[in-house]
């Protein structure tokens, strides 16, 4: 039962209260967690192969460095916890476990071979620098299309031909209606490697506590997670383990995967019962956190003469790098990506063949947006070419083809449900409010204008949020639960501290998490605090990733103050002399309905609560102003938005130019404006990044050529554009609050939206583009030499 | 300098040397031990590089080196540093030309109005260079001295024909830019000798200068760039024309063939079509991941014709045409 | 291999005077960090490319990670710490968390450092040119937008101030 409606809602564009103190220098990242006297740092020494097995190791001249406490090697490590299995239950799947520190083999440059223990990091990196390995090197498989010619050496030995993993779907009838399509038209998409690149770094410290337990910081979105991979992975029980997560510095799915470093400094720490600390530098950062997105889409549709879509056919192929990620496992990209191929359009007939495809690279994982990203820019780039092949403008061809108002509630082609959504509306309104039509309207038929190609692209989205427990189970991830939960504790002084199962790295829980704790409790905004990532004082969870905190952590926290509410009211219903049914909690305070000025503080109410007052507490059963409580959402929420770039192409240097952008965006209930934008500008940087200048480059050996941030190129503030954003209200019909997810949505629709506006611009000089990233040399390579301005012709 | 396959489009010291011989540490990020001297007069300074030859490096600005010591590439035993030697900041003009000591920070020399003045060429290709915290530590000899090939100041030197004074306890000598530059990284400058000051030669009152580049984001490393200083007769026609580009090859490349075009011309459409249509000429541009050399001949043309537009156009708005 | 002899390194960091023994490698940052216990700045990349580690030597902005502390004795370092100088915010505080201009606020401090020594030299930018400075420092997850804003709202309000609160 919900408070009163007529109460102010705590929503809005609140000022965060994370901010002061992290303006101020005051945030405590991993780095800055006060280290414990004797504290020792480690460092890897990392593997320079691709493949290769280790024959030997010396650490004798690491040994003598001054400073230096113990060397240790993958054997030495194997004696204190397990490889790293991430135990995913998919017919046909096959692991690709790891040891936490290589023992006999490597399969990535960057791969770990030992640690080092030392007094400082400068005495650890100076014996890193004197460790010597022996290696014999093998023949690698670095790229997707080593690993996938045949008789390329393979990164396991039980998948000779390095697929990991075959996924396979048929709708009913596919065949025979896609056999029938009056039009076809197939076409494939290239996608780059990325990678989630945060500002700050992993590390965690490990520090002994009485007994036998330990205390373990780490940057991390899935601090429950780590602990029950920590428990499992050492044999220890989880409630010895304390893990917290402090400020993280970023995380976008690279910090929501549990990585042998963390098992490694921990078990460190138990077996020295010192302290151990590690923190990754940048190259370390770039070269073995994880990757993503190195996938090729081959995309057949069929469709009618007036452009409606009858059957899509999709074979993927994913890399899944050397070792699964934990706790996704190896298949999170090749099904993601093959899952939500069909997007917000009404496609009936749908087949896919996906494939998880082993390479000699480092692990691939869940960087925001996990494949859909790049299945957008594949979906939004077959809308584009079926307008182009029918003369047919590309936003018409969505509109004939996108779920409406009318067929909704909307169950796709795959068996998954779409609440209330936007789609048609966001479309047609994004069309509107960024001038699409006059734009087309002017466009020359070789887009060139003042020496520039001028293009728009549209990228027209679902994104899959708030997964729950079933929409994990169906793609084999047992490990992660899909429940989060929330503790709502009334405190003696009436302030009110809210404990959530997240974890937050930038998104705002803090004062998101508030908001929706003050709007269902009736509360002051400044009366109530979050705590967040420390699993001895918040409820188990899935933790963060994949845009679940508005709604897991928001329904868990509605339902804990349901409840809470309840044990206030009854505690101030004798106070104000009146049945529970008719008090009400506003402004901080319990009072009667009808009657306000009949009020009682909830510090007076907690007073009462907790025997601090002469009166007798209620009688009656257990009282206390705690709750808990569990929730888990529906399987997936799908939210929309519409996303259109106008670019412009330099037709002398190739560079692009995003000279306007803009989003119309249903996220459903929105907690905080403010937020939402910032988690849209963010993502579309991102994409942005992605379509025009980020790549991870390995060469044929498996070198990674780019390991630093002058080589992997990431935006700056001079390449992303002002964007107008607008907001369409259509709360989920399914989640508790109405939210949906908004965490990834920035970089889903931009990078669909960049690639193709810029396929638009070089469309009207027959350039096809349908890869990323899309460089300035890789352009102007595909630009006619005759297409110059008039100022200066040469012969 | 060890050898390396060329990459282009990055600094030497990250680019990857021949397969299965990484021939640097991919997990270091502390530097390497080192003795440090502190001078505070170049005779000290000499003094200490004489001693220690070539285990000894000096440290001005730091921006290009201790990148380069803390992924310990390079392990130097002695740093000296001539940060407080305040007798290497002198930036002043002088008959040759706009002499510039080891001490000046690219901020400073970017500020000065006289270096402006002196040498257009220097002040436009300096906001260019890296971003503001760069400049305002790193100096103008240290990226010469450094001659990474991608450094604009390096075509600022060659475009210029700048003179390096070189100088050790032995005394002095005169390098001009074409003998100072031997090839990626890697310039004449002997061991316990340093680049004490480098001088731009004087350009006349109404020279005028543009810097141009491109790279693979809007603020970052240049691919390709482009310097051009012009001087003109009263009636319009160049008097002299200064060009040369980074990223088209292991050092900057002085551009003589257009240069030789557009002199005695006004810039116009032909000519220039024409002379930056001939600077390609000849030339092997590196390859790389960030651009390969079919990129950067193509480019360098309309880099050419861009940056003597421009410099050309700031003279006539410096005329009120 | 020896241990190095450690010298005795004095710096002045926001106006406070500190001193330790250390080797002459230890780098700014580690030095702010670690010796004066100033946690603000941080290490993105230590190698001069990310600006997080962006502190302020003599009022001009500088990459900590890539000066040596013994190197920088006697010069005036200025760190996130010093910005405001009483307890409210400094205005380029105040407006970042007006306009929402962090997010995880790693990078901020960098960018604050950045951000002062350019409104001190520009007091009325334009969009233009505010972005452009703030180009020199990466964020990974604001897209910018909103520390651009938050530039420009600072400026406005600095401007309006009197004169030379701000150094």
């Amino acid at each position: 039962m919900m408070n009163d409606p007529m109460q102010d809602h705590a929503n809005g564009s609140v000022h965060r209260v994370e901010d002061s103190y992290l303006l101020r220098g005051a945030g405590m990242f991993v780095d800055d967690v006060p280290e414990p006297p004797g504290t020792l740092h480690a460092s890897f020494v990392m593997s320079p192969h691709a493949c290769a097995r280790i024959l030997g190791i010396d650490a004798s001249a690491a040994l003598e460095v001054p400073g230096v406490f113990a060397v240790l090697t993958g054997d030495d490590l194997a004696a204190l916890a397990r490889p790293m299995s991430t135990g995913i239950d998919l017919p046909g799947y096959l692991p690709a476990d790891r040891d936490v520190i290589a023992r006999s083999q490597v399969r990535f440059v960057g791969e770990h071979v030992a640690v080092v223990l030392a007094a400082d990091k400068y005495a650890a990196q100076d014996a890193i620098e004197l460790v010597q390995v022996e290696y014999e090197v093998l023949p690698a498989s670095p790229t997707l299309e080593q690993a996938m010619a045949a008789g390329a050496p393979a990164v396991h030995g039980h998948a000779p031909d390095n697929i990991l993993y075959r996924g396979e779907f048929s709708s009913p009838g596919f065949e025979s209606v896609h056999a029938g399509s009056a039009l076809r038209l197939t076409e494939t998409f290239r996608h780059g490697m990325v990678a989630g690149v945060p500002m700050e770094p992993r590390g965690c410290l490990a520090a002994p506590e009485r007994g036998d337990r330990m205390v373990f910081y780490t940057s991390t979105q899935i601090p429950h997670l780590v602990r029950t991979g920590l428990a499992e992975h050492l044999g220890c029980p989880e409630s010895h383990i304390r893990v917290v997560a402090p400020d993280v510095g970023g995380g976008f799915g690279t910090k929501a995967i549990f990585y042998p470093e963390e098992i490694v400094m921990a078990a460190l720490c138990l077996k020295y019962r010192r302290p151990v600390k590690w923190v990754q530098d940048r190259r370390e950062e770039l070269l073995s956190n994880i990757h993503a997105r190195d996938h090729i889409y081959q995309v057949e549709v069929g469709f009618s003469p007036d452009g409606v879509i009858g059957s899509l056919h999709l074979r993927l192929y994913a890399n899944a790098g050397a070792y699964s990620c934990y706790p996704f496992g190896s298949a999170i990209e090749a099904l993601g990506g093959a899952r939500m191929l069909v997007g917000p359009y009404k496609i009936r007939h749908y087949a896919y063949a996906t494939h998880a495809v082993a390479t000699h690279s480092a692990p691939a994982g869940t960087y925001r947006g996990v494949a859909q990203p790049a299945c957008c820019m594949a979906i939004e780039g077959i809308m584009d070419r079926i307008g182009r092949r029918l003369g047919l403008d590309p936003i018409e061809v969505r509109l004939r083809n996108v779920i409406g108002p009318r067929d909704q509630p909307w169950t796709n082609v795959m068996g998954l449900r779409y609440d209330r959504g936007t789609y048609r509306e966001c479309l047609e309104r994004a069309r509107v409010l960024s001038g699409y039509d006059a734009f087309r309207a002017s466009q020359p038929a070789d887009r060139l204008v003042d020496g520039k190609y001028r293009g728009v692209g549209i990228g027209n989205m679902i994104e899959g949020t708030g997964g729950g427990s079933p929409a994990y189970k169906v793609r084999g991830m047992m490990k992660v639960p899909g429940i989060d939960g929330a503790t709502l504790r009334m405190e003696p002084t009436g302030r009110i501290s809210v404990y959530v199962s997240h974890a937050t790295s930038g998104q705002g829980h803090y004062t998101a998490f508030a908001q929706v704790a003050a709007e269902h409790m009736g509360a002051r905004l400044d009366d109530i605090a979050v705590f967040e990532g420390d699993t001895s004082s918040t409820p188990y969870g899935t933790n963060t990733f994949a845009s679940r905190g508005a709604i897991t952590g928001g329904g868990a926290i509605i339902r804990a103050a349901e409840k809470l509410s309840q044990q206030v009211k009854r505690v101030a219903a004798p106070l104000l002399g009146v049945p529970e049914d008719r008090v009400i909690l506003r402004d901080s305070h319990a009072m009667v309905r009808d009657a306000p000025e009949k009020a009682v503080g909830f510090a007076d109410v907690a007073r009462a609560a907790y025997g601090m007052v002469h009166t007798a507490p209620p009688s009656g059963d257990g009282y206390g102003l705690m709750a808990t409580e569990f929730y888990e959402p529906p399987p997936l929420t799908i939210a929309n938005s519409t996303h259109i770039a106008f670019v412009a192409v330099d037709a002398q240097d190739g560079r692009v130019q995003i000279e306007k952008y803009l989003i119309v965006h249903d996220c459903g209930t929105v907690i905080n404006q403010m937020i939402v934008d910032g988690q849209l500008h963010g993502g579309v940087a991102q994409g942005i990044g992605e379509v025009l200048m980020e790549e991870i480059i390995y060469d044929e050996n498996g070198q990674f050529l780019n390991a630093s941030l002058l080589d992997y190129l990431m935006p700056t503030a001079m390449d992303v554009p002002d964007m107008v954003l607008d907001h369409v209200d259509c709360p989920s019909s399914d989640t508790l609050g109405g939210f949906k997810g908004v965490g990834e949505g920035g970089v889903i629709g931009s990078v669909a939206a960049v690639s193709n506006a810029v396929a638009d611009a070089l469309s009207g000089i027959g350039v096809n583009v349908n890869r990323t990233p899309l460089r300035p040399g890789y352009l102007l390579a595909l630009m006619p030499r005759a297409a110059r301005p008039a100022a200066a012709q040469m012969i | 300098m060890r050898s390396s396959k060329r990459n282009g489009g990055s600094p030497a010291w990250l680019r990857v040397f021949t397969p299965y011989e990484p021939k640097f540490r991919t997990d270091i990020v502390k530097p390497p031990k080192f003795e440090y001297y502190a001078p505070e007069t170049l005779q000290e300074v000499l003094e200490v590089l004489a001693f220690y030859g070539e285990d000894a490096r000096v440290l001005a600005g730091g921006q290009s080196l201790v990148p380069l010591l803390n992924f310990r590439i390079m392990q130097p035993a002695v740093l000296v540093s001539i940060n407080h030697c305040q007798e290497l900041a002198y930036l002043q003009q002088e008959e040759s030309g706009l002499v510039c000591g080891a001490l000046v920070r690219q901020a400073q020399a970017e500020r000065s109005d006289e270096a402006r003045r002196a040498c257009p060429l220097l002040a436009a290709a300096l906001p260019w260079v890296g971003g503001r915290a760069n400049r305002n530590r790193g100096t103008v000899c240290g990226s010469l001295a450094h001659a990474d090939p991608l450094a604009e100041l390096t075509a600022v030197a060659t475009a210029l024909d700048a003179t390096f004074i070189l100088s050790s306890v032995h005394g002095r000598r005169e390098v001009q830019a074409d003998e100072f530059f031997l090839g990626d990284l890697s310039t004449c400058v002997e061991p316990g000798e340093m680049l004490e000051a480098v001088c731009f030669p004087a350009s006349g009152p109404d020279a005028s200068a543009a810097f141009v580049e491109v790279g693979n984001r809007w603020h970052g490393f240049a691919v390709v760039g482009v310097g051009a200083q012009l001087e003109f007769e009263p009636d319009g026609r160049y008097k002299s024309v200064r060009l040369a580009a980074i990223g088209v090859g292991g050092t900057p490349v002085r551009l003589q063939a257009a240069q030789d075009i557009l002199l005695g011309t006004r810039g116009e459409p032909d000519a220039l079509s024409e002379a930056a249509h001939a600077a390609s000429a000849g030339l092997e541009p590196p390859g790389g991941f960030h651009a390969d050399a079919a990129y950067r001949l193509r480019v360098l043309p309309t880099l050419i014709e861009r940056a003597v537009k421009q410099a050309d156009g700031l003279r006539n708005a410096q005329q009120g045409d | 291999m020896e241990e190095q002899e450690k010298t005795c390194i004095e710096l002045s960091v926001n106006g406070m005077l500190y001193r330790a023994q250390a080797e002459p490698r230890l780098l700014l940052a580690d030095f702010i960090r670690h010796e004066a216990g100033l946690k603000g700045t941080h290490v993105g990349c230590a190698h001069g490319v990310c600006g997080a580690c962006t502190i302020q030597i003599d009022g001009c902005s500088a990459r900590s990670c890539l000066h040596f502390a013994v190197d920088v004795q006697g010069s005036q370092i200025t760190t996130v710490e010093g910005l405001a100088e009483t307890e409210q915010l400094h205005p380029l505080q105040q407006a970042f968390k007006e306009c929402h201009a962090l997010q995880c606020g790693f990078c901020t401090p960098g960018f604050l450092m950045t951000a002062q020594e350019f409104l001190r030299e520009n007091p009325e930018p334009t969009a233009e040119q505010a972005r452009e400075a703030m180009s020199n420092n990466l964020c990974r997850c604001t897209g910018y937008v909103n520390i651009v804003k938050a530039v420009l709202l600072a400026a406005e309000r600095m401007r309006r101030m009197p004169a030379s609160e701000d150094a």
